[in-house]
């Protein structure tokens, strides 16, 4: 059986270590290099001395955070509810349908509802509020990013409510809890695991959004994500893009780090 | 004598820095029913997993008719397992399990049929071959693990507690069934068990082990009137086992009384374990008893009462009486020589037979 | 649980119902629509799919997208399976949990983050951006969800099985593919179906990797959306959606299956313990 391991490692090993160690150390290697491709430490000395990134990065946050924030808001509730119904699972699928379906499809669509004379502003004219300008607003870029990732964020959270047993509810009852005391010393707290991976699943992929900061956010919102994509793609400045690179990466661990938490589940890779 | 089919010298078995077996020899002889009996834990099936070769001993010798087979896989060995949760394969159905060994070495078509439908009748499954897996019983599924496992026809069948998943009365049934099927296949079975009454009642032979050792090997009636220490005849049935000391040859101290015993071959005034038996004890009257009891509990278990009391000097004792008593009550206990059995402390097994042969022969004599 | 709902908490779920399906039913609505742009539907016509029918271009590009999908997914399920195989076999738990951190940090990495440092992987390499690019970039991000899907299936197969193969007879090949492979089969399977939707789904990764002249969908739909709405998107948008309902409800049914057997299983363990 030793030879066997070894044989399934090889494809394996291969692919970790091209796909995997090596791209992670490529990112860091070229964030040394500026532009002409001299070896420098300004890339980063750029990166802490001018505001504008600096900004940019607290921007970032700052949205991935709202994003986060208004996505637990609406799914904690509707993954509680969805839990209650019967064909629980059904439902859940229903929920999880609209990830299947391209991203950017769905962004696209969005362009349609908000743009100027879209569904949207007819609708607002119609009650009176009168023609606005929805897309290309933070507004709008909030409310396409919530409305990706909220399936990301209510599956964890299900699946931690639906482990659940009821006994422990039942208990908390007959111990006296009323309903909200239930819910905020038992349910809450047991559900929490979920939680902090729904956050995990959602603020990451937030912090590097650029799909839809362009298509919906009107370049009006820079996120990480789009910092990097120009300088990969319009600057072509590899050196500054892999320094923000780097910075993303630590970012990315540090949110693991809070919501450090052992087992993942039902996330699917996604936010481009 | 019978042939010796597997052999075991000093096998120690190390996980890190435990040790689950601790120096194991024993011979296994062609055509017997062997018994490894011992709690959870104690290594018996970690010895058959090294027969079977799916663990290596990781130090002395494991002999197959003859020749050292440590390095020699799993696949090779004339031995097959009947597992514990039976390992069937869920993907296939009860003729193709069993006909799966058979499918890996080129037997024809039509070889394999026979054999298959052999095995299944052997194990009473005749017509039950088209059967999905997830179809059939516990019972159903355990005897088409070991239709698959005798297919092969091997030199040796494991039997990992194969029993353990039934209920009571299927593996009453089942006990009758595999001793049958040994002595119909004339093959050696290796069974491992932590039911001693399942050991009882099936065995020509069984190894008691305990902490990665094997504690006395005999047949069932030798280790249940004669256990070698106070874990085995603990283990094996009821016992009650109270401290005394030998006065001289066939006479033994407890319970502040002399008894004539049948035990011999110890130092004079050598502190000893004395076991009896619940079954050979008796509730007669005070006068008449061995020794005077007062009863403490009294529970009827159909067959017969279970009666506990405690004696004068403090040592608890448990009856197995077909006559009922009252709580409280003073009654007479009564015991033959013949019912008590001595037994040394840190006796090794060899030290314990030869011991056995001394005075044995004596009696023979006289 | 009491399956019993007030009225508010239905009309909330309903509103996230309508939320989260709106943008693809009015997506699919206008394809049908005579006029040009997402707004005011103009009278039922089947022109957009007409004209998505006679665009070669896109074609193509439906055509590279599947490709790339297809056969990336089954590089992908095989490497994901042997690796899946790897972890399974590696005793030492440290080793093991190595692998599957190592393993896990492309599915919580970025994709700007994947994108971006395939890229110059890629250019280091001096591979030219094109198919075979975007072909090795789909395979390497779908490679651990394969894993993760295969390893939990072969974790709960009985590994006394292993053993018991080995003991009948079968060589370490054998017992791989006449009980190990058949045993996992359905876990190989939905990781195959998730590596197609991953790669399907894909957008920033190919945008970094693909170079000029090869286009999968979702890039072709980005660099057309920026240019404005054009309801032959919505025609394939419409397709697509029926594409990814098949798709799921293939994945739902043999999970379903699974369940089903696993379920099966489990009673009846249940009853040979009782």
């Amino acid at each position: 059986m030793k030879q066997g391991k070894l044989f399934y490692y090889i494809p394996y090993g291969l692919w970790i270590a091209l796909f995997v160690i090596a791209p992670v150390v490529l990112i860091v290697y070229q964030s040394f290099f500026n532009i002409a491709g001299h070896f420098t430490l300004s890339n980063y000395a750029t990166y802490f001395h001018s505001g504008v990134y600096l900004k940019m990065t607290f921007n970032s946050v700052w949205y991935a955070f709202l994003i986060t924030a208004i996505t637990l808001l609406i799914s904690y509730p509707t993954a509680y509810l969805l839990n209650q119904l019967k064909h629980k699972q059904l439902w859940l699928l229903l929920i999880i349908l609209p990830t299947w379906i391209n991203l950017l499809l769905k962004t696209y669509a969005f362009i349609g509802l908000l743009s100027r004379s879209g569904s949207v502003d007819s609708f607002l004219t119609f009650i009176g509020i009168g023609p606005k300008q929805l897309l290309f607003t933070d507004a709008s870029f909030l409310f396409v990013a919530t409305y990706i990732e909220i399936p990301f964020m209510i599956l964890p959270i299900y699946n931690a409510i639906a482990e659940l047993s009821p006994s422990y509810v039942n208990a908390s009852r007959d111990l006296g809890a009323s309903g909200w005391q239930t819910f905020s010393r038992v349910i809450f707290p047991l559900t929490l695991d979920g939680v902090k991976s729904g956050v995990q699943s959602v603020f990451i992929p937030s912090l590097s959004l650029f799909m839809i900061t362009r298509l919906i956010g009107g370049n009006r919102v820079i996120t990480l994500g789009t910092a990097i994509e120009q300088h990969f793609l319009v600057t072509q400045n590899w050196g500054m893009g892999s320094t923000i690179g780097v910075i993303l990466i630590v970012a990315m661990v540090i949110t693991m780090l809070l919501t450090g938490e052992r087992k993942k589940k039902g996330r699917t890779r996604h936010a481009k | 004598m019978a042939k010796t089919i597997i052999e075991f010298k000093d096998i120690v078995k190390r996980y890190g820095e435990t040790e689950v077996l601790k120096g194991i020899n024993f011979q296994i002889e062609q055509g017997k029913f062997y018994t490894l009996l011992g709690p959870s834990g104690c290594g018996k099936t970690t010895i058959l997993r090294i027969i079977a070769g799916f663990t290596d001993a990781s130090e002395g010798d494991v002999m197959f008719d003859g020749k050292r087979i440590n390095n020699v896989p799993a696949n090779k060995r004339k031995v097959n397992t009947v597992f514990q949760d039976y390992a069937l394969f869920p993907h296939m159905n009860v003729f193709d399990n069993v006909a799966f060994p058979l499918t890996l070495r080129k037997v024809s078509k039509k070889d394999i049929r026979t054999r298959v439908l052999d095995a299944l009748k052997m194990v009473q499954l005749s017509g039950y071959e088209d059967r999905e897996i997830n179809e059939i019983s516990g019972g159903q599924q355990q005897r088409v693990a070991i239709a698959r496992a005798i297919v092969n026809e091997p030199d040796v069948l494991l039997l990992d507690e194969p029993l353990s998943a039934l209920d009571m009365k299927l593996r009453k049934e089942m006990q009758y069934e595999l001793r049958a099927l040994q002595q119909r296949l004339g093959i050696t079975f290796i069974f491992v068990t932590h039911d001693q009454e399942e050991a009882l009642a099936m065995s020509d032979e069984i190894f008691v082990m305990n902490a990665g050792q094997v504690l006395q090997t005999g047949s069932p009636v030798d280790i249940y009137d004669e256990p070698i220490n106070h874990f085995v005849a603990d283990f094996i049935g009821e016992s009650n086992i109270v401290r005394g000391h030998m006065v001289a040859d066939y006479l033994v101290s407890f319970a502040g009384h002399e008894f004539k015993c049948v035990d011999a071959g110890m130092r004079p005034n050598e502190p000893v374990e004395v076991v009896i038996r619940p079954e050979d004890l008796d509730i007669t009257t005070v006068a008449k008893g061995s020794l005077t009891m007062t009863v403490d509990t009294q529970l009827f278990r159909g067959v017969f009462f279970e009666i506990t009391g405690h004696d004068d000097t403090g040592n608890s004792w448990r009856i197995r009486s077909i006559h009922r008593t009252e709580v409280g009550a003073q009654v007479g206990v009564f015991f033959d020589p013949e019912d008590i059995h001595v037994m040394r402390f840190n006796e090794s097994e060899e030290d314990f037979d030869a011991r056995l042969e001394t005075y044995e022969g004596e009696e023979s004599d006289r | 649980m009491q399956s019993k709902l007030s009225g508010w908490s239905k009309a909330y779920l309903i509103i996230v119902f309508i939320i989260l399906y709106a943008p693809i039913l009015f997506l699919v609505m206008y394809s049908f629509s005579k006029g040009n742009t997402m707004s005011n539907f103009h009278g039922f016509t089947f022109d957009h799919y007409q004209t998505l029918f006679h665009d070669p271009r896109l074609i193509q590009i439906v055509l590279d997208t599947l490709i790339v999908a297809l056969l990336s997914s089954l590089f992908a399920t095989i490497i994901g399976t042997a690796g899946a195989l790897g972890v399974y076999e590696t005793r030492h738990r440290a080793i093991r949990q190595t692998v599957l951190s190592l393993n896990n940090i492309l599915m919580v990495s970025p994709d700007v983050i994947i994108g971006a440092s395939f890229l110059i992987f890629f250019t280091m390499l001096g591979l030219r951006l094109g198919f075979i690019s975007v072909l090795l970039s789909h395979i390497a991000f779908s490679i651990p969800i394969v894993v993760l899907l295969v390893l939990p299936k072969l974790n709960e197969m009985n590994a006394s099985m292993i053993d018991a193969a080995a003991d009948l007879g079968a060589n370490p090949w054998q017992t791989l593919t006449r009980v190990i492979l058949p045993a996992i089969m359905p876990g190989i399977f939905s990781g195959f179906l998730m590596a197609v939707t991953y790669s399907l789904d894909d957008f920033a990764v190919t945008f970094f990797v693909t170079g000029n002249g090869f286009s999968t969908l979702s890039v072709e739909i980005y660099s057309r959306a920026r240019q404005g709405v054009d309801l032959e998107i919505n025609a394939l948008s419409a397709l697509w959606f029926l594409v990814s309902l098949l798709l799921i409800a293939g994945y739902y049914f043999l999970e379903q299956y699974n369940q089903g057997r696993k379920t099966k299983n489990r009673q009846q363990v249940e009853a040979v313990i009782k």
